[in-house]
């Protein structure tokens, strides 16, 4: 059998997905540590507070919101 | 993540010898060993952050219990950060 990728379409699926993964992943990484500086402003306690909480709800999905509004003023001012 | 730089360990041609589903598994483990030193590295960031105001002569019992917290917490926003991007809300 014929291991290189180029061949092998499931090696291929294989390394697409993985790589979809490892993005995937990178993406919670960054939000995570974003998130977490803007969200837990003292020492960690044994849980989070609920507005500790409720401020990690949030903020990936405001950071997407304010992605988008980045994105659509920068096309906007050419 | 780029594939085409060789990491330690493999090297162009290692397919050579090898089955697709070793090549797949030796894969994993170094993207899975790679994840794991990047958390790390993370958290020691955070929690020297958070937890080591003013660094002593040695790590005080309360420097180590919030450390561990914030480990916990740390994994703990991961969850939460992940579960809201791949949710979606009706």
């Amino acid at each position: 059998m014929d291991p290189s990728a180029a061949n092998n379409p499931e090696l291929l699926r294989f390394l697409n997905e993985e790589q979809q993964r490892v993005m995937m992943n990178e993406a919670v990484a960054k939000l995570t540590s974003v998130c977490w500086d803007k969200c837990v402003t003292s020492a960690p306690g044994s849980k989070f507070s609920p507005s500790e909480y409720s401020c990690l709800t949030h903020c990936a999905k405001r950071y997407a919101d304010m992605s988008m509004v980045i994105i659509r003023s920068t096309q906007s001012k050419k | 993540m780029d594939f085409s730089s060789p990491s330690p360990g493999m090297s162009p041609g290692m397919g050579g010898g090898q089955s697709p589903e070793a090549l797949m598994e030796q894969v994993q483990a170094q993207l899975a060993q790679a994840y794991a030193e990047e958390l790390i590295e993370t958290l020691r960031g955070k929690c020297f952050d958070k937890c080591i105001t003013k660094p002593g002569s040695s790590l005080s019992s309360g420097e180590s219990s919030c450390i561990s917290r914030c480990v916990d917490r740390y994994m703990e926003a991961t969850g939460i950060i992940s579960r809201s991007l791949f949710t979606q809300k009706r």
